[in-house]
């Protein structure tokens, strides 16, 4: 395995109490595999994977237990030197919002160059060449005459390229994206997603791929891990899930998006809200918003049942569930 | 169609662009929106779709009058409110409402909900009495599913998808025929934008409202419309009822647009066939001659650069009729088989149609 996460816990100290962003969240990425972290806004999806890349900023947020295993070496238990040598050069992340992740006074070409001038010691001639090679890699036209231009001067869809571009410079064995296409449009939606995809195919990368979307997983994941209240709530194979899923939350997920070929029913909608993290029900945390909840689920909190061996749900009753 | 109580025609919007800062002399402009026609009948939904910067929101603003169009008329029930001015323009913005994309920004953070849901009562003084105000809110809460003792909270105090429900009670105030959303659920998690999206379709039915829905998301347009109008570049290229669109598209970027979206079934993956656009949208300052979508589009030939296409139902499809037969403004506009779902599930053919030449 070349990422595997392990009992990972992210306590967030606020005004209101302690948050607990991530709460026990364990998940595993081969090389050459995509795992889709599927969960809404406040499910800890996005904090988890800044606990992987090692930018969470503490304070406010402090890791308190588990293990991140990168190539079997433990990356909380290595010194900030040594975990800056790891990131960008073996594991990369792309955000959601290129243009406030690139710098607006540096050329992009500047930008990329850097990758190569900091981590490999190139020459700055030797690195801007570089730049364009990656620019031309992640198909921007022209990329011999866009090198010096500034991020303003690109598109989003580019910039997000550009982004890409940044991630794959040093060829890192794992790439994590949050949320790479929420902020554009269909079109180029589909265009940077094929990108994505090609070049990890190419260079036999581990991709997370952290989303909201649905859909979006279903066209590109191989697993999925559905979080929840800081806690995995269903990790399973794509096709498992999409077909029958083993936990009520995955299944409201499912139910309440509209989609373009079933018109005409009325949406499934999950009742309720989202927890507040620092007063999280007790049992499942789901259990107020639950169409199968019993007085177990008020106070017993779940552990991940193993549903196959290669599927898990933490829900007293996933066999239920997964009968529709 | 029923009646309709809104009828645009060639509605244009341009922006100029100005150099200079004493003598300021235009030297171009932003055509962000170029020429819209639509209508929308009585207790239907209309669905506007398009990328960003295609002009939909543009024609949301001008319809309720933030925005006075550069040309073309906006008809309510017959008469042209962009010629409207003072006493006679409020009484019709009185029914014709808007719900905002941003429920974060577009409620006052130092208002109280029940200030919020009842200021259209102090523009509108008529429509309620001031003694009967109060309970008029709370009923307007009760009816978008929010607990009528919240009237004395904050904005704040609210999640995103009960702000929206906050910012639709605002919108019904004034019992209005017509409200135009722009993008209403967008800002919303998946789990709740089905709560909003299903509370708009009670709503319609309960008090014959009339909606223009404005989205970028191609599966939620098409739950809610009725008809379905797909912009690009500040027009609108294809226009007919959700199943012409969605099932039989024969414009090029519709077809494009909608082998675009990711659909939630993985079993779909490997039989879809998809359309990847090349390029990006062309800058609304500068639009490609005759045909906008030729410098994207895979059909385009020479007669595109030279002539606009218009949009109307393709000659070559009149004969036959049926679902093909609807406005497309390509000169080459074809009838493809969208196949989303896995074999079995997939929509057949239905029609052939080839452009002349």
């Amino acid at each position: 395995m070349l990422l595997e996460v392990r009992d990972l816990h992210v306590e967030f100290h606020t005004r209101d109490g302690v948050a607990k962003a991530v709460d026990g969240v364990g998940y595993g990425v081969d090389a050459g595999e995509t795992l889709a972290v599927l969960g809404e806004s406040g499910s800890g999806k996005s904090v988890t994977a800044q606990a992987v890349m090692g930018i969470l900023d503490t304070p406010p947020g402090r890791i308190t237990g588990g293990e991140v295993l990168f190539q079997g070496r433990d990356l909380l238990k290595l010194k900030e030197e040594e975990r800056r040598r790891v990131r960008g050069a073996e594991m990369a992340m792309i955000f959601q919002d290129a243009l406030s992740s690139l710098n607006p006074v540096l050329s992009v070409g500047d930008q990329l160059a850097e990758m190569f001038t900091v981590h490999r010691g190139m020459s700055r001639r030797d690195a801007r060449a570089k730049a364009v090679e990656l620019m031309d890699r992640v198909r921007i036209p022209a990329a011999r005459e866009r090198v010096g231009q500034y991020p303003h001067q690109f598109s989003g869809g580019m910039r997000q390229r550009i982004m890409i571009a940044m991630a794959l410079a040093l060829e890192p064995a794992l790439i994590i994206a949050d949320e790479p296409t929420t902020a554009l449009d269909v079109t180029v939606q589909a265009q940077v997603m094929e990108l994505l995809s090609e070049l990890q195919r190419e260079y036999d990368m581990g991709l997370i791929l952290i989303t909201h979307d649905l859909g979006v997983v279903a066209d590109v994941a191989d697993r999925i891990a559905v979080m929840y209240a800081g806690r995995i709530v269903e990790s399973a194979p794509v096709h498992d899930i999409y077909k029958a899923p083993a936990h009520p939350y995955t299944r409201g997920l499912l139910d309440s998006v509209p989609r373009l070929d079933l018109k005409g029913r009325e949406l499934y909608a999950i009742k309720g809200l989202p927890p507040n993290l620092t007063h999280v029900p007790p049992g499942c945390a789901f259990h107020p918003r639950c169409p199968l909840a019993r007085d177990v689920c008020r106070t017993d909190e779940p552990p991940l049942y193993e549903v196959s061996p290669t599927r898990g749900s933490a829900c007293h009753f996933w066999r239920e569930c997964l009968n529709g | 169609m029923a009646e309709p109580v809104l009828e645009v025609s060639d509605l244009v919007k341009h922006y100029p662009l100005t150099r200079g800062v004493v003598f300021r002399k235009q030297v171009g402009a932003v055509r962000a929106v170029d020429g819209v026609d639509f209508a929308l009948g009585r207790g239907e939904t209309l669905g506007i779709v398009g990328e960003s910067g295609c002009g939909k929101s543009t024609v949301a603003k001008m319809l309720v009058n933030l925005e006075r169009p550069t040309a073309g008329s906006i008809r309510y029930k017959g008469e042209d409110i962009t010629r409207l001015s003072g006493r006679a323009l409020k009484a019709v913005r009185r029914n014709i409402q808007m719900v905002f994309q941003d429920p974060y920004t577009s409620l006052n953070p130092r208002m109280t909900v029940g200030d919020i849901v009842g200021e259209p009562y102090d523009i509108h003084p008529e429509a309620a009495p001031k003694g009967d105000r109060r309970r008029r809110v709370q009923d307007l809460l009760d009816v978008v599913g929010l607990d009528p003792e919240y009237v004395n909270r904050y904005p704040h105090q609210f999640s995103g998808g009960q702000r929206q429900r906050i910012g639709i009670a605002r919108g019904l105030a004034l019992r209005p025929e017509v409200i135009v959303a722009d993008e209403p659920v967008s800002a919303l998690d998946v789990s709740v934008q089905a709560q909003v999206v299903n509370l708009m379709d009670r709503l319609q039915s309960e008090f014959g409202l009339a909606y223009v829905f404005i989205a970028h998301d191609l599966s939620i347009v098409r739950h809610i419309s009725d008809r379905v109008g797909v912009m690009y570049l500040g027009r609108i290229v294809e226009t007919g009822t959700d199943t012409e669109i969605y099932e039989h598209p024969t414009h090029p970027y519709t077809q494009a647009l909608l082998s675009a979206v990711p659909v939630p079934d993985p079993e779909a993956r490997e039989h879809r066939e998809r359309i990847i656009l090349s390029g990006d949208v062309p800058s609304p300052t500068d639009i490609p001659s005759g045909c906008r979508f030729r410098t994207r589009c895979w059909k385009a030939r020479e007669r595109c650069a030279l002539e606009v296409p218009a949009l109307a139902v393709p000659e070559w499809f009149r004969p036959a009729g049926g679902p093909v037969a609807h406005d497309s403004a390509c000169h080459f506009a074809e009838a493809v088989s969208i196949r989303r779902s896995a074999p079995g599930v997939s929509v057949p053919v239905e029609g052939h149609g080839n452009g002349p030449g």
